[in-house]
């Protein structure tokens, strides 16, 4: 089956619009559970948008890719996430430091400042894609808000991957993707800090009974 | 001409008769995600024909509002219906106006009916009246701006050009990004507009949530038949709008009866499909609490709003 | 020579695997000894290779030039007295009780994983692998930092991670960006990640692609060499990891951190100038110092004095390479040797002070060079280093920095010169306070097992601290002279 690459990049522009979109629902989303399941959506579409890179260019080790992201960030990571939140039993409500509609527009600010940045390489014309990168960094934008806005531990971790699933989006659809290699070595380092992260949200607990980070405010001149 | 007048004619047949089609299949999709059988599939309709044949009782407390409104409203919507384009993308009656006029109409029946649910002077109205207030102020904006996202591109705010145009264009979409947004916001809008969940449940009237519900509380009747029947074309206009303004594949670029009927079809089975989507969020989605909906309104909004300055950022 | 590069790298990594097996203090001592020394042998075979003016390279993926030597140099030599110093250190720890044998081993598992990571980046021919093992020694400093398990390391820790792991990830979008740019000159492929083939390829490589690059390595990387504004992880986790840990962090990560900036400058600059990324790193380097330099003033805790001066020294380096020119390149250079020698003194004191009284307060502490002369005394010289006294090194790279910067930009030399002196007076005036007078309190003395090898550690540093600078030794010069190659600089080194 032959696309037609017009149709090609705009199935590619549809998806990682697809994501764009899920980080919005992140945002505007009160319950952690919601967010985690929203993050795994966001997963899928990241995996979707590789696998229809790799069919485009022909690049087979972006399948391999495509599905470490299934394996890792749809399937792995969410369940440690799951188990953490069920342990934790921290199922209420997000605390937020800046409320939703003003996250909404921040976040919206946001995408534009990164559409504005990477214009001049948007014109450069080597993109697969005309949009991908901006929203590539636009989605690590608005993790790094995610990070910033709310306060539990769990979310900062969605913020944390979420600005990975930017930054995957950025290497698939701006660059092709890295070689293995380097594809390997990074999901590696994903799935080990993930990992780390949940210990040390396990520690907190212990040690705090709590995983609001807010209450880490000792340490201060 | 007459061509035209027939046009019109029958797209005014197809959507009333349609709309309370799209309302029985939400409900029929609910009950069997709940393990009910649920109603037959006329059930709308048996309603419509039993409230219409039902006498009326009116408030001794009510002005002539309260009896204007039913046709008012009705006749708002059912003309609203009529500029948008259902089966052909070139509605005859596309001069009378663009999607301004559209909102508008829709707008001035959302008037009177929070104006009617004051009327009666009922606890319980006025409520319903002020939460409507809220929820319009908030959803308008967002809806002509997802539209004008995609008109942009079409380079026109009349219904009939942005889906002539879109319908002609080779792909899947035109512009994803801003259209996705643009999408994800009038489907918010879509949900709010019509009363259903998360924003209102229109299966219950417990007072401390609904909205609607609420405002047509002392309505029965025909007029209580007018409304439900005004409220099935509403939701019927909005899933034309998402289905044809964004996905206007199949529809009729031409006028010719084989085409339009396939058009005809095509429709039905768009709308459903959104019908059925409804039925699946309502299942599985709580109501969100009257505070929380501001914030899921305001999402409709930046996202549309995001739309439109995407379009001016990246194509301008 | 390849043999000796492989050794270097493969040493930490083969200690800490063989540490997981270990049952016994002894065998543990003797373990993490053999790896120093071999650290320290392998070190100098590479070295001495790279000073001969051949690069040592293996297969397609390793490769020291003279850069990377210097790093090895940096790295293996703090690493092996921060090792040896670790054994006292936790031997200590051990004698005492807070630490029973599963997280005494479990330290030293992290501690080589952590030298193994930062030995491995700099080694890599790859921007993209070399991301990887940057991202590596992030993560198993991470575990290092919250070590302790009290709250004040859990918050310490967790500040680490979360502004650790966004810097990290923000710079692998930065090396995403160059793979981008060099992939339409050098194709798709390995080749076009290659530090050497893109240092080449340099000059074609589309700037504004390069310049967006930049930015975010230099956010990303300058995260984890804690230049301001994202330093705020720094002195929580210097003050609350184990105190060896405090001193690689601060010696030997910050120095890991700017190599990687630096070593991105190197492809950036041809393409765009020097001016771009030369006037990023001086306003950051200036913020640095300031920000430093006032929270300096007010510290109360001894480890976090020092953690602020690592943050002033990182920025003292970044504007030696932001004004460029053979003095300030070679300025920072030296600057960040002896910061990494001088600094990890002075923490090695700092850790003994901490082991003897149990606290962090300066307040507290008087008298040090009665009560302990060794450490008293290495932490004087080690804060009079640090503050810019001759005869040591770091006098002579802030020279170096200041002269350079007059002749590039004037106002940057003065703003440079104004905040090395207030940095000098706060720090000073701190550790004198500490140094000087009588004791107040006895305090718990060193067990001979543990004080022999803290000692030890101590000795070496600052032997070498003001062996390097007195008079700059031959093979530091000759690792100096390729590195105008690569930081392509013009002129003698002064």
């Amino acid at each position: 089956m032959v696309i037609h690459p017009d149709l090609g990049s705009q199935l590619v522009n549809l998806c990682s619009a697809l994501l764009l979109l899920t980080c919005f629902a992140i945002i505007a989303q009160r319950r952690l559970s919601a967010c985690v399941d929203l993050f795994a959506l966001q997963s899928v579409f990241l995996a979707v948008t590789a696998a229809l890179v790799a069919f485009l260019t022909g690049a087979h080790h972006i399948y391999i890719a495509a599905a470490l992201t299934v394996v890792i960030k749809v399937i792995i990571l969410p369940r440690i996430l799951k188990a953490v939140i069920e342990r934790l039993n921290v199922k209420r409500e997000l605390v937020l430091n800046i409320n939703i509609p003003s996250s909404l527009l921040i976040c919206g600010a946001l995408v534009i400042l990164a559409f504005y940045i990477t214009q001049p390489i948007i014109s450069l014309g080597f993109l697969l894609t005309q949009d991908s990168l901006a929203i590539a960094l636009s989605i690590v934008l608005i993790g790094f808000f995610i990070m910033i806005a709310r306060k539990k531990a769990v979310t900062q971790v969605i913020g944390f991957l979420v600005i990975e699933n930017g930054l995957f989006l950025g290497a698939t659809a701006a660059a092709y993707g890295m070689p293995l290699i380097v594809e390997l070595g990074v999901f590696f380092d994903i799935l080990v800090a993930g990992l780390i992260i949940g210990v040390y949200t396990h520690r907190l607990q212990d040690t705090f009974d709590s995983v609001d980070t807010s209450k880490l405010t000792g340490l201060k001149e | 001409m007459i061509e035209s007048v027939l046009i019109t004619v029958v797209q005014m047949i197809v959507a009333l008769l349609a709309s309370p089609f799209i309302v029985g299949l939400i409900r029929k999709v609910k009950a069997h995600l709940q393990c009910r059988q649920g109603p037959g599939w006329l059930q709308p309709y048996y309603d419509l024909a039993k409230l219409f044949r039902k006498d009326v009782v009116v408030s001794t407390h009510t002005s002539w509002i309260f009896t204007a409104t039913p046709y008012i409203l009705f006749s708002s919507t059912l003309t609203a219906v009529l500029l948008v384009p259902i089966f052909l993308s070139k509605v005859p009656l596309n001069f009378a106006g663009d999607i301004i006029t559209v909102v508008y109409l829709l707008a001035l029946g959302t008037f009177f009916l929070m104006l009617a649910g004051l009327d009666a002077g009922s606890a319980f109205g006025g409520m319903g009246s002020s939460r409507e207030a809220i929820v319009a102020s908030l959803t308008e904006p967002a809806m002509i701006l997802s539209i004008f996202a995609v008109g942009l591109t079409a380079g026109s705010t009349n219904l009939s050009t942005i889906v002539h145009k879109t319908a002609l264009l080779q792909g899947i979409v035109t512009d994803p990004p801003p259209h996705l947004m643009a999408l994800a916001a009038l489907f918010i809008v879509t949900l709010a507009e019509t009363g259903r969940v998360p924003v209102d449940n229109p299966a219950t009237h417990l007072e401390l949530t609904m909205i609607h519900e609420a405002m047509i509380l002392e309505y029965s009747g025909r007029y209580l038949a007018l409304i439900e029947w005004a409220s099935a074309l509403k939701l019927l206009l909005f899933l034309t709008l998402i289905s044809n303004v964004f996905a206007p594949w199949g529809i009729a670029t031409e006028r010719t009866p084989v085409w339009m009927a396939f058009g005809v079809a095509v429709w039905l089975v768009k709308v459903s499909g959104l019908a059925v989507l409804i039925g699946l969020i309502e299942s599985m989605f709580a109501k969100l609490r009257l505070f929380r909906v501001t914030d899921f309104l305001g999402l409709a909004f930046i996202l549309s709003l995001l739309a439109i300055i995407f379009f001016y950022i990246l194509r301008g | 020579m390849a043999s000796a590069l492989i050794i270097l790298i493969a040493a930490p990594l083969v200690s800490g695997l063989l540490s997981l097996a270990v049952r016994t203090r002894p065998v543990m001592e003797r373990l993490q000894m053999g790896h120093a020394a071999v650290l320290w042998a392998a070190m100098a075979a590479v070295v001495a290779g790279v000073a001969a003016g051949d690069d040592v390279s293996f297969g397609s993926l390793l490769h020291a030039d003279a850069l990377s030597a210097f790093m090895d140099l940096m790295l293996a030599f703090v690493g092996g007295t921060a090792l040896v110093y670790a054994v006292g250190y936790m031997g200590e720890k051990l004698s005492r009780g807070p630490v029973e044998f599963p997280r005494y081993r479990r330290f030293f598992v992290y501690f080589d994983l952590f030298l193994f990571a930062m030995v491995f980046a700099v080694n890599l021919d790859n921007i993209a692998l070399m991301w990887i093992a940057v991202e590596g020694s992030t993560i198993s400093a991470a575990l290092s930092v919250g070590f302790d398990r009290t709250k004040a390391a859990l918050e310490a820790g967790w500040k680490y991670i979360i502004l650790n792991f966004v810097g990290i990830t923000l710079a692998l979008f930065g090396t995403v960006l160059v793979y981008y740019a060099s992939e339409h000159v050098l194709g798709v492929s390995m080749e076009a990640l290659k530090w050497s083939v893109l240092a080449r390829a340099a000059g074609s490589l589309n700037p504004v692609v390069l310049k967006m690059a930049f930015v975010f390595v230099m956010i990303g990387y300058g995260t984890k060499a804690g230049v301001a504004p994202m330093h705020t992880w720094l002195p929580d986790a210097h003050a609350e990891a184990p105190t060896p840990i405090s001193a690689v962090l601060s010696g030997l990560m910050l120095n890991l951190g700017l190599y990687a900036v630096l070593r991105l400058k190197t492809i950036v600059d041809p393409a765009v100038g020097p001016e771009f990324a030369g006037s990023i790193m001086v306003g950051l380097g200036l913020l640095s110092m300031t920000i430093a330099a006032t929270f300096l003033l007010i510290q109360r805790d001894y480890k976090r004095l020092f953690a602020y001066s690592s943050i002033e020294h990182v920025g003292i380096v970044l504007v030696g390479f932001g004004v460029g020119g053979a003095a300030g390149v070679f300025g920072g250079l030296f600057h960040m040797i002896n910061h990494a020698l001088a600094k990890s003194t002075a923490f090695y004191a700092a850790g003994r002070v901490l082991l003897r009284y149990g606290h962090k307060n300066i307040d507290g502490v008087t008298g040090l060079l009665r009560q302990m002369p060794l450490v008293g005394g290495a932490m004087l010289l080690a804060a009079l280093a640090l503050a810019g006294m001759p005869p040591f090194g770091l006098f002579i790279s802030e020279i170096l920095i200041a002269t350079g910067a007059y002749d590039k930009r004037p106002w940057v030399a003065y703003a440079f010169l104004l905040l090395l002196v207030v940095a000098f007076a706060a720090l000073v005036y701190q550790v004198f306070r500490m140094v000087l007078g009588e004791p107040k309190e006895t305090g718990v003395p060193m067990t001979p097992g543990g004080g022999r090898f803290t000692d030890f550690a101590l000795a070496a540093n600052l032997v070498a601290m003001g062996y390097i600078g007195i008079h700059m030794p031959g093979f530091l010069r000759a690792l100096f002279i390729p590195m105008t190659r690569v930081f392509h600089v013009l002129g003698e080194i002064p």
